[in-house]
């Protein structure tokens, strides 16, 4: 299913689908439209990695799915269907029985996200309690396991622990905890490895892949980082200035990416096998202010192919030919995009 | 040794820096020599009577030597003392043991005037370009301030060329002298940092982090006018960063450091075709995305 704007309803759903989302806030300095226009889908059991820089809308585009981004001033439309129901629509008592119960979020930094006065075990206990009638004792007892689950040595001692008593890696994996406590069936993970060091985000990377795989669970993961999506989605969506620029198999995106855009963080991205001799390849400019987004296609100031037209129409997020899976928002004509990336490649 | 390994032929004889043994090299003295270096930061306790009760271990001696003209990366992860080296070298801070040389002069124990005169050789750029620029200030005195300090180019004419001309070099339009840092963007306020640096022409450039608080898009442009910048004027670059795949592109050597210690020290292609300490294997395994990178040759 990939049309995205026939409403008619399909035989079988994903457990998440988003159409045509847009959010826009207010701010002193004018409206920002932070997503404008965005659609994806998820099946239970895969990982969709959006990535993007700052600006993008990447996380406004996870944090909308658990309504954390309605606030005042705040404008919301479109769809996100999970499991049949419209999650916009929903009253924010119906939201919070869904939210830390069928959907769970990660955040970047365990530390601000966990609160410095209460044990661990607490808070795992209040997350637990909070959706199931389980007596303190017993959601003790399943506190302790999940903290095992996610490879926390001596769990039944550490369940006692202050959050300033772990280390980072060990607070990641007591947020990871917290979020499986009601058994989700999606998981948002926003740069959940970001603040800590290489080798243990691969610890981290590694335990979101298994418990996703042990549970079917399904994972949108957010990030900037190419390298941890390439380790761990199924899909990918790229992401610029609040639009999904290209989305695919994420192995389409590393081996035929569509989009100038992806083009430009493939080759500006030193990596631990490529020439050395050559130059990075920076994408020019910078990033556009989602205060005033671009005319036509967004990437147009930036990208080396723009023709003026290109400033006047927008793209749509078409399937590139033969490639249903495959989605990309150019103004090239499709084969102009295979010839400049076999130059480039 | 890879014949295809680029040289810096601008400086020195290229020869002295492409062996991979460093005790290979010492027929020329190196621009930097550290030898022994030691920083323990004392833990305090207590509020009334406070009591030292112990010591951070940062950088728990280390040697290292830096020649003329190559990049040389030191990586670790945090805590591992990269930091405080490259703030050792700069004199932001004192050790508790050791010695540093530059150009042939031991430097741990300037004061005054001949520590102000090392400032003029030796010059550091900082990771968050946000917090280490002045906003009360323009960017044409940002850049201009170090050549206030040290009295270069006085007369307000000569000084405002001697800007614009640092920023053209480092691509900044010199028209925006007049304009303040919030006015510019990240990787734009890490060019300023850099023309800043740049200012008194140094020999030695240390550059902690200089990328890591950029946007992906961003962080080639600085790396890219970092290399050019050492190629064209012969500078020294000493090049910190957590990101091995950022000091496999820019560095011609590179130290890890782990627990204040530097584990292993190699040439470039040895460290990544061939790493020998059970670390260094470790982080390189730890990089996410070798799927990716098998992908880019397959594919």
């Amino acid at each position: 299913m990939i049309a995205t704007g026939d409403p008619s309803v399909p035989t079988d759903d994903p457990l998440l689908r988003v159409e045509d989302l847009r959010v826009s806030f207010s701010t002193e300095d004018g409206a920002v439209k932070a997503l404008d226009g965005i659609s994806y889908e998820l099946e239970r059991g895969r990982t969709l990695g959006i990535v993007g820089e700052s600006g993008s809308g990447k996380t406004v585009a996870a944090l909308s799915v658990l309504g954390l981004t309605r606030a005042d001033g705040a404008l919301l439309s479109g769809r996100i269907s999970f499991a049949g129901r419209d999650l916009l629509t929903l009253s924010e008592g119906e939201l919070r029985a869904i939210r830390g119960n069928q959907i769970a979020m990660v955040f970047q930094d365990p530390l601000s996200s966990l609160h410095p006065q209460y044990r661990v075990g607490a808070q795992i206990v209040e997350a637990i309690r909070a959706h199931q009638s389980l007596t303190k004792a017993k959601a003790r007892a399943h506190a302790i396991e999940l903290l095992g689950l996610v490879d926390i040595p001596d769990p039944a001692r550490r369940v006692d622990a202050y959050p300033h008593e772990l280390s980072g890696g060990q607070r990641q994996r007591v947020m990871i905890a917290m979020a499986l406590a009601n058994d989700p069936e999606l998981l948002i993970a926003d740069e959940p490895t970001t603040a800590l060091d290489v080798t243990v985000q691969a610890q981290i990377l590694a335990l979101l892949a298994r418990l996703q795989r042990e549970r079917a669970m399904a994972l949108v993961l957010v990030t900037h980082d190419l390298g941890v999506v390439a380790e761990m989605a199924d899909d990918i969506a790229v992401m610029y200035a609040g639009e999904i620029v290209e989305q695919a198999p994420a192995e389409r995106i590393f081996t035929a990416p569509e989009h100038p855009y992806t083009w430009g963080l493939l080759r500006s991205i030193p990596t631990l096998d490529g020439p050395r001799e050559q130059e990075l390849t920076p994408i020019p400019g910078s990033p556009s202010s989602p205060l005033a987004p671009p005319s036509g296609c967004r990437f147009h100031p930036r990208c080396p192919y723009a023709q003026p037209e290109h400033a006047r129409t927008e793209p749509a997020l078409l399937p590139v030919p033969g490639q249903p899976d495959h989605r990309v928002a150019c103004l090239l004509a499709p084969e102009e995009r295979r010839r400049l990336w076999r130059e480039l490649a | 040794m890879s014949p295809g390994e680029p040289l810096h032929q601008a400086a020195g004889d290229p020869l002295l820096r492409t062996g991979s043994d460093p005790l290979l090299q010492t027929g020329d003295e190196p621009l930097l020599r550290v030898t022994g270096l030691v920083k323990h930061f004392p833990i305090d306790r207590g509020v009334m009577f406070r009591r030292n009760v112990g010591a951070v271990h940062a950088v728990d001696g280390i040697d290292f030597d830096v020649y003329a003209g190559e990049t040389f990366g030191i990586v670790g992860e945090s805590g591992s003392g990269k930091s405080t080296t490259a703030r050792l070298i700069a004199r932001l801070l004192d050790p508790s043991a050791g010695e540093v040389r530059f150009d042939g002069q031991v430097i741990t124990a300037l004061r005054g005037a001949a520590l102000k005169q090392l400032r003029r050789e030796l010059q550091m750029i900082f990771q968050d370009p946000y917090s280490s620029l002045n906003p009360r200030k323009t960017i044409g005195s940002i850049i201009a301030e170090p050549l206030a300090i040290h009295h270069i180019e006085p007369g307000r004419a000569a000084r405002k060329r001697a800007v614009q001309e640092l920023m053209d070099t480092v691509g900044l339009n010199p028209e925006h002298y007049n304009r303040y840092p919030h006015e510019f963007s990240g990787g734009q306020r890490q060019r300023i940092g850099i023309a800043r640096a740049l200012a008194l022409r140094p020999k030695l450039l240390i550059a902690d982090e200089p990328v890591s608080a950029l946007d992906v898009s961003i962080q080639a442009q600085v790396l890219n006018l970092l290399r050019g910048l050492q190629r064209e004027m012969g500078l020294t670059l000493v090049l910190i960063s957590h990101d091995l795949s950022v000091v496999r592109h820019m560095c011609d050597r590179v130290a890890v450091m782990r627990a204040g210690k530097i584990v292993e020290l190699a040439d470039n292609e040895a460290l990544y075709s061939s790493p020998s300490h059970p670390y260094t294997k470790e982080l390189l395994a730890a990089v996410p995305g070798a799927r990716w990178d098998r992908r880019t040759i397959t594919g």
